[in-house]
């Protein structure tokens, strides 16, 4: 090993100076320090001496050239002497006790830094202030300073007795870990395509849950939030696109568990110490089954191991805002154009010039969708204290969610979080007990939000409508004719869900050998859900003098309760082999055994004319037929796993790794049962070749890697292969008496598995002294066996059994690159991803599907993208009643200039199904985040942006159809540009009353009209932060305190200026091969947050 | 853990469900329920010119107004839907063997119940589609890709022999049990056979058939109900005058269509369709003479009075006397302007694209008095009535000149006599009337008797007579613009091909994948 002096270079240039200065001069360059007798030394003499990076025994030979002097160098003492060299002219070498601190580049403490002595065990951490204290070292120990996300220091002790060291982050995390299936993995190690979210990203931000803080965080994790109805918070989720027609969904596990999607959304987002996606084969197939989709892995904060205990509060409080895209016209407005809609196909007008002049006279009332949505109020408070010695850390946390709904009464959400995270070493034994207790409650309308956004928005701003009498009284008119949603609001009762889960486990990790670990653990999922549903009876009347009321809502007073209990236990045991050989081999192994079982019971009571007071039954009440008890509700499932990883890495240079999963599960029967998926992956660091030392320090770091591997997807019904004879009871009626009848479903004996193959190319690069990292990724996945119903003509009489016969291949991209930079003070972080994925069915067995609802056609067609649009283009509006002559039109169609002109694409001279075409696709494409953190000294500021850059979406209803179908009463404003014979180059065709001939060739068929762009950018976060100088803060015993403002979604670019872009009626299957519902645009409004938040830490 | 071997707890399996009588039966019980059903029992009675439908574009809608092609959802789903049905049928005929010791009779009934299901199906499917896929075992899935339809006549033949060789197996309505009300009856298959000749104007055959049951006691006994209005009322259900009917139950099997026709201040959500004028118009007047008949006595401006009091039972005009649950009577005002207070001014007609009625009209029979909250019903639907066979009888017997007085007398004196008629000259036979007057008599009381039973539009393409009664603009009550019409709301225009559209198209969903089915001319 070298020696100090040995290393040390100087660089001492001085004309006609004393032998002292130098000497001092030296010392200022360098840790040496001189030991010598002025009266021995002479060290007035005059000297010129010019050294450039010169080690210290040569300068010295040089300056005492000739002189007798003699020197002898002990670490970083030097003595000077002439003769015989007496030991005590130097001081004794010394044993001494070292302090210090450790802060952040924020100058806040870091606590539980590892501090240790380099080449001994001795060590230590920080504390809750940073602070540290090493005994017993001497002046050439070498203290190591490590942190995970920090870059690690070496410190030489040398005379200082008090060392103070500034961590930097690591820009790069190279040293990061990452969270993988079943272990962790250097970040610069991995070859996997494993994206890992941090907490930084998912805390401080006031959203709901965690897989809404998600949705923008990692290439081709494409999150659509579907509904932002704090009671139904419907999200899609899919990584890397649509590969199945069946369940797109991820596989989730959380601190090693698996479980469900929901018990995502569970999780306090606080919790949260980082998400890993697994995307690629390689890095999923230890999930096998499973994990065709994805995985993704959370783990939760666990405590380090600081003296001090940390508290940590923190509030984010706000107000959410309803953001309506669309409003309606003025009310005499709407009556004129109402009338030319009628004149224009002939009809009679409905308002009389009286009535409008009226309606203009009076000005407009509240229009009733604004009278039914309200600001709410959200709340997020979060407690935690968390710490730990040298054998065991604890993590303790508590939170509390409020978000109170957008809809008049009192609804919303409350959701509190409670979890224990403790890891105890006994021995070579190590213990973790992981358990986490949630309870959402919830209060929801006994009403859908489709039905109070559409019986709000779809009647005109005429004064003569009010939803409630001054008296009360709940009002009807001639177009809300059955009720009101306020009064569905207000009086209608609720749906009031209280749902516990618990989730926790057990964790035993061995120490068996030299690298090797063995672990076990036990882990349970319950949830035990409850819904309560009082439906109130709600009189209307036609006029607040009415006395008797006209219709009433919920007349049946249901009385409901569901009881759901599930629960999923989750049995591993694992043998996990890591070591390294000659330091160049570095071998890794990983085998184990797992059994996941899954059960869920649920019953149902239902009660029509309960006790309108009480809710209890009463003589009139009568058992709703569809209640049920538990055998009709019971689900169960079991997979037994084997599981295994082998890798080698040389020089953490060539790296090579195989994994599999054999599953046998309930879902298939017993010949097919057990399914083995591989995979293959390799890396290649190839900045570490000695041919490129050039680029290595020059550019950075350069890998790349590669893997193949078939995953698996089982996410079919239970019991599937089984034909089975469903008993619907109240199917006939004899004599008045209901009768029993069964349906049958065929089953298939020899169903399994989907199988995915998969594979994945990337390359991850440094630039710029590791400030700029670039990810990139290629995939192409080909899922063959999909588990479909074939196409069956309705002649065979009903569905047959599913068979293994699809196929999809789903391919795409994706970029991340992350940028950090320090200047000064202030410290920029920019992480952007970028991402596509595109769909392909393969084989539908030479087949294909139309799926229709309303005007919406989905179609299943070979060589297009799942769930495609398909209908007729159209080509603009007719100008003259000579191009009518001249163009096809639809059967039995008449028109006028101003209706809408189809593409005859087989030029038949008939618009009929055979002039479809595919329109579109309602997947995200080109979906990215952009998240940008900028801190300068107690500053931070934050921005996140999310969108997609290419998406098809059909829309149909009164957004859109003006007057839709009778159905709707108004126009809004953004339906104004419609044809005239002066404004033929209008957005929309003329108007034309429903019913007519018209109407029913612009808006009755399955056409391009109802198709928007649907590509938006979101700026989805935005934060400013401020914490107070600690010297402020310290005195009163605070740590930390940052006081922050926030918002969320303030603003969206998009196309479509009545709707939000994400709106989308297909969930992450886009329908399968079953229908789905059309999008009428009712949904519950985009909400725009305001808020502040306050962290303290003491 | 749990086990790798998991069966549902919610279902049977093969292994389980062929077990006892009781559970066979069940699968029987599935083939009733799809033998028809509520939906299409009224919606088809839009496709007729007895209704018009004002609101939205349903299907029917669309086929009204002469623009379905062949994607129309009604073509799919009824094509689907029939069979659907016949798979049960099979499944129950080809599996009820697999049932240990049933017995033998009760076997051959449930059988014959099954071979009846599948009968009346297939008569639905030729009856729209004409030549359909006929099939007397279930299929193969193969098979389904591949099979052509067989010729029109050759389903009729069919499903004559089907219902000759049930009625002889089936037991009759006095046979039955009390607990088998509304199963199929020896009755049922012979009414179901008049109507197949009625639907082929086989006039001779249907004069036979009829007699089997009109002169004898064979196939049963049946007999008109003495009240028009109580035949639809719940506390009548199984009346001697049903020969077939959906059986329904209060809160338990229930059908709700009149939450969406009947007048809004008596709890209606909108009114989705609603009788024409031109129904309304075709109701005679007490002394049975029509309202365009100088001696009528029919006054416009107070058209409801003095008229066949069967359309009090089947149509609600303005001032109609609506019974409500508690007995009392409640008047619907329709006329606009005309409502005395805010509640009942709901169902003022208020122009089209409204919520209240479309055309002055609100449909009144099945109403249920008995119904629950939304109009939830437990009321029957009848499929086939004896009146239905005595206006089958009396049609026929005048397209085969043979209309006499005792013919007359036992068919369209009987109806009238029970709708209420008193007055002689609305009751006697008129030898005077030439056989096409006869025949505008006896379609004209069929219209009226049947109206609103689904039957109509069966009536006007067998009488071909669709091409013109459902051409051009339907019309509601005298609401409208004085200047157009005489005032008679002038509604949307229909149209109706007479190349086309007597058939439905066969689903175009249905020819691609099965390219051997065909197409019907001009689709």
């Amino acid at each position: 090993k070298e020696s100090y002096s040995q290393v040390t270079r100087l660089s001492v240039e001085l004309k006609n100076t004393d032998v002292k200065s130098v000497l001092e001069e030296i010392e200022n360059q360098s840790e040496f320090h001189f030991f010598y007798s002025g009266d021995v030394i002479d060290t007035e003499r005059k000297v010129s001496v010019s050294f450039r990076n010169t080690d210290i025994e040569k300068i010295l030979t040089e300056i005492f050239y000739n002189t007798g002097v003699e020197y002898k160098i002990v670490g970083r003492q030097v003595a000077l002497y002439k003769g015989e060299f007496d030991e005590s002219n130097l001081p004794a070498v010394q044993q001494q006790g070292v302090t210090g601190t450790v802060t952040g580049a924020d100058g806040l403490p870091i606590p539980g830094v590892t501090v240790f002595v380099k080449g001994t065990t001795q060590g230590t951490v920080t504390d809750i202030d940073g602070n540290f204290q090493v005994s017993n070292v001497g002046p050439d120990a070498v203290l190591s300073f490590s942190f995970v996300g920090m870059l690690s220091q070496e410190v030489v002790v040398g005379n200082q007795s008090n060392i103070s060291v500034v961590l930097e982050e690591d820009a790069i995390g190279i040293e990061e870990v990452v969270v993988i299936g079943y272990g962790t993995m250097q970040k610069k190690n991995l070859i996997g395509s494993v994206d890992q979210v941090n907490s930084d990203l998912i805390e401080n931000r006031p959203v709901a849950n965690a897989v809404q803080a998600l949705q923008g965080a990692s290439a081709n994790l494409v999150i659509q939030q579907r509904s932002m109805n704090p009671n139904d918070n419907s999200m899609n989720i899919n990584i890397r696109g649509v590969s199945t027609m069946n369940n797109n969904n991820p596989l989730v596990v959380i601190d090693g568990m698996i479980t469900e999607m929901g018990s995502l959304s569970n999780l306090n987002p606080a919790d949260i110490e980082n998400v890993s996606v697994l995307k690629d084969a390689g890095s999923a197939a230890i999930y096998g089954s499973r994990s065709s989709n994805g995985v993704i892995l959370v783990t939760t904060k666990k405590g380090s191991k600081s003296d001090k205990p940390i508290v940590r509060v923190s509030t984010m409080t706000g107000f959410q805002d309803p953001d309506v895209l669309f409003s309606p016209v003025k009310g005499y407005e709407n009556a004129l154009l109402k009338n030319q809609a009628l004149i224009n196909v002939g009809s009679s007008p409905k308002y009389t010039p009286a009535e409008i002049r009226d309606f203009q006279q009076n000005g407009d009332g509240q229009w009733f969708l604004d009278g039914i949505l309200q600001s709410a109020l959200q709340q997020n408070y979060n407690a935690s204290i968390s710490g730990g010695n040298e054998t065991s850390t604890y993590m303790v946390s508590a939170g509390y969610y409020n978000q109170e709904s957008n809809f008049v009464g009192s609804f919303g959400i409350e959701r509190y979080n409670f979890r224990t995270n403790l890891v105890s070493q006994y021995g070579k034994l190590k213990l973790s007990a992981l358990m986490a207790f949630n309870r959402t409650m919830q209060k929801a309308p006994n009403a859908s939000t489709g039905f109070l956004i559409v019986d709000g928005s779809r009647i005109p701003p005429y004064y003569t409508y009010q939803m409630k009498a001054d008296n009360g009284k709940y009002l009807i008119n001639d177009v809300l004719s059955q009720f009101n949603p306020l009064g569905q609001l207000e009086a209608g009762g609720f749906q009031k869900k209280d749902d516990d889960n618990f989730l926790g486990s057990l964790n035993a990790e061995l120490d068996v050998a030299k690298g090797l670990k063995a672990k076990a653990m036990v882990g349970l999922d319950l949830g035990a859900n409850h819904r309560f549903i009082r439906a109130l009876e709600v009189p209307f009347y036609s006029s607040p003098t009415a006395e008797k009321p006209n219709s009433y809502a919920n007349q049946t007073r249901n009385t409901e309760d569901y009881n759901e209990k599930r629960y999923i236990l989750n049995t591993q045991f694992l043998l996990d082999y890591n070591r390294s050989f000659n330091e160049d081999h570095n071998v890794s192994g990983l085998i184990g055994v797992s059994n996941e079982s899954y059960t869920r019971q649920a019953n149902e009571i239902k009660m029509r004319y309960t006790d309108p007071d009480l809710g209890l039954p009463q003589s009139e009440t009568e058992i709703d037929p569809s209640s049920y008890n538990t055998p009709a509700q019971t689900q169960e499932r079991s997979i037994y796993s084997i599981f295994g990883r082998a890798g080698y890495n040389y020089k953490d240079k060539y790296y090579g790794e195989f994994s599999f999963r054999y599953d046998g599960s309930s879902k298939f029967a017993e010949d097919y049962r057990w399914g083995f998926f591989p995979s293959f992956t390799g890396g290649w660091r190839m900045s570490e070749e000695s041919f490129m030392d050039n680029y290595k320090s020059n550019i950075g770091d350069l890998k790349l890697r590669g893997s193949y591997g078939v995953l698996g997807n089982q996410n079919v019904d239970d019991y599937s292969y089984f034909t089975t004879y469903t008993v619907y009871n109240n199917s006939y009626g004899f004599n008045n008496e209901a009768v029993s009848g069964t349906g049958f479903d065929f089953g298939n004996s020899m169903l399994q598995w989907e199988q995915s193959a998969n594979f994945n190319i990337g390359a991850d690069a440094t630039f710029f002294d590791y400030k700029l990292s670039v990810s990139l990724d290629y995939f192409n996945k080909l899922t063959s066996q999909i588990l479909l119903t074939p196409v069956v003509p309705s002649v065979f009489g009903g569905a047959v059994a599913k068979e293994n016969a699809g196929e999809m291949r789903n391919q795409g991209w994706e970029a991340t690159i992350n940028y950090h930079a320090k200047t000064g003070s202030v410290d920029h972080n920019v992480r952007l991803n970028l991402a596509d994925a595109k769909n392909e069915v393969v084989d539908f067995g030479g087949n294909e599907q139309i799926d229709s609802n309303d005007q919406l056609r989905k179609l299943i067609r070979e060589g297009e993208a799942l769930g495609s649009y398909f209908g007729y283009k159209t080509d603009g509006y007719f100008g003259s009643y000579q191009e009518i002559e001249n163009s096809a039109l639809p059967i039995g169609a008449t028109v006028e200039p101003g209706d809408v002109k189809y593409v005859d694409k087989n030029n038949d001279g008939v618009i009929d199904d055979k002039d479809r075409q595919v329109l579109g696709n309602a997947f995200p494409r080109y979906t990215f985040g952009l998240n940008y953190d900028v801190t300068w000294k107690g500053f931070d500021f934050g921005v996140l942006i999310q969108g997609v850059g290419k998406r098809d979406m059909f829309l149909r209803g009164e957004l859109v159809e003006p007057f839709h179908a009778n159905y709707s009463y108004v126009m809004y404003q953004h339906q104004l540009d419609f044809w005239t014979p002066v404004n033929p180059e209008a957005e929309w065709p003329r108007l034309s009353a429903p019913g007519s001939s018209s109407n029913q060739n612009n808006w009755g068929r399955a056409s391009d009209i109802y198709i928007f762009n649907a590509a938006y950018v979101r700026l989805k976060n935005i934060q400013l932060g401020y914490t107070l100088p600690k010297e402020l803060t310290a005195k009163a015993g605070v740590q930390k305190l940052r006081l922050s403002v926030n918002a969320q979604n303030l603003f969206t670019l998009s196309n479509v200026s009545f709707i939000d872009p994400e709106s989308t009626e297909f969930g992450s299957n886009m329908g399968g091969t079953g229908g789905t519902g059309a999008n009428s645009g009712r949904n519950y409004p985009t909400l725009k947050y305001y808020g502040f938040g306050l962290e303290l830490e003491f | 853990c749990n086990d790798l071997d998991l069966a549902p707890t919610n279902k049977f399996t093969e292994a389980n469900y062929w077990s006892s009588p009781e559970k066979a039966n069940m699968v029987l019980n599935m083939a009733y329920s799809q033998m028809y059903n509520s939906g299409y029992f009224f919606s088809t009675e839009a496709l007729s010119d007895n209704i018009y439908e004002g609101r939205g574009s349903s299907s029917e809608k669309i086929i009204s107004s002469g623009q379905a092609d062949a994607s129309n959802n009604r073509f799919a789903n009824e094509w689907r839907d029939c069979y659907g049905g016949i798979k049960t049928c099979h499944t129950f005929l080809e599996n009820v063997d697999r049932v240990e010791g049933m017995d033998e009779d009760l076997k051959a009934r449930m059988n014959a119940e099954a071979r009846f299901i599948r009968a009346y199906l297939y008569f639905r499917l030729t009856t729209w589609y004409g030549d359909v896929p006929l099939f007397e075992t279930d299929i193969t899935l193969d098979e389904s890709k591949e099979i052509a339809r067989t010729s029109h006549e050759e389903v009729l033949a069919f499903v004559r022999n089907e219902l000759d060789a049930v009625a002889a197996v089936l037991p009759t309505n006095e046979e039955y049990g009390e607990e088998d009300a509304g199963r199929i009856t020896a009755g049922a298959a012979v009414a179901l056979k008049a109507r197949t000749y009625l639907y082929s104007n086989d006039w001779q055959n249907v004069v036979n058939t009829c007699e089997e049951l009109i002169n004898s006691d064979q196939y049963g006994s049946y007999s008109l109900f003495p009240s028009y209005e109580g035949i639809f009322l719940p506390e009548n259900e199984y009346n001697d005058e049903v020969i077939l009917d959906l059986g329904y139950v209060p809160s338990l099997r229930t059908w709700g269509e009149y939450f969406d026709y009947a007048p809004l201040s008596v709890g209606a959500r909108v009114n989705q369709m609603a009788p024409t004028q031109e129904l309304v118009d075709d109701y005679l007047m007490m002394n049975g003479r029509t309202i365009d008949d100088a001696n009528s006595g029919y006054d416009e401006n107070d058209p409801y009075v003095r008229r066949d009091p069967r359309l009090t039972a089947t149509v609600v005009y303005h001032e109609f006397p609506w019974r409500l649950p508690d007995g009392t009577i409640q008047t619907i005002y329709i006329k606009p302007g005309t409502a005395p207070d805010e509640s009942a001014e709901v169902d003022e007609y208020k122009g089209q694209g409204t919520n209240s009625t479309s055309t002055g009209y609100y449909m009144r029979k099945y109403y249920d008095p008995q119904s629950l909250a939304a109009f939830t019903s437990g009321l029957n639907l009848i499929l086939i009535r004896y009146a239905d066979v005595l206006l089958m009888y009396a049609e026929a017997k005048n397209e085969l000149n043979q209309m006499d007085e005792n013919v007359w007398n036992s068919t369209i004196k009987a109806l009238r006599e029970r709708a209420g008629f008193s007055d002689a000259s609305a009751l006697n036979f008129d030898a005077s009337l030439s056989q096409a007057d006869l025949r505008e008599t006896i379609r004209r009381e069929r219209r009226i008797e049947l109206a609103l039973e689904g039957l109509r539009i069966f009536d006007i393409r067998r009488w071909e007579t669709a091409e013109t009664v459902l051409d051009g603009n339907p019309h509601g009550a005298q609401y409208g613009d004085p200047s157009i019409d005489n005032g008679y709301i002038r509604l949307d225009v229909r149209s109706f091909n007479p190349e086309r559209d007597y058939l439905w198209a066969v689903p175009q969903s249905q020819k691609d994948l099965n390219p051997n089915l065909g197409q019907n001319p001009g689709y």
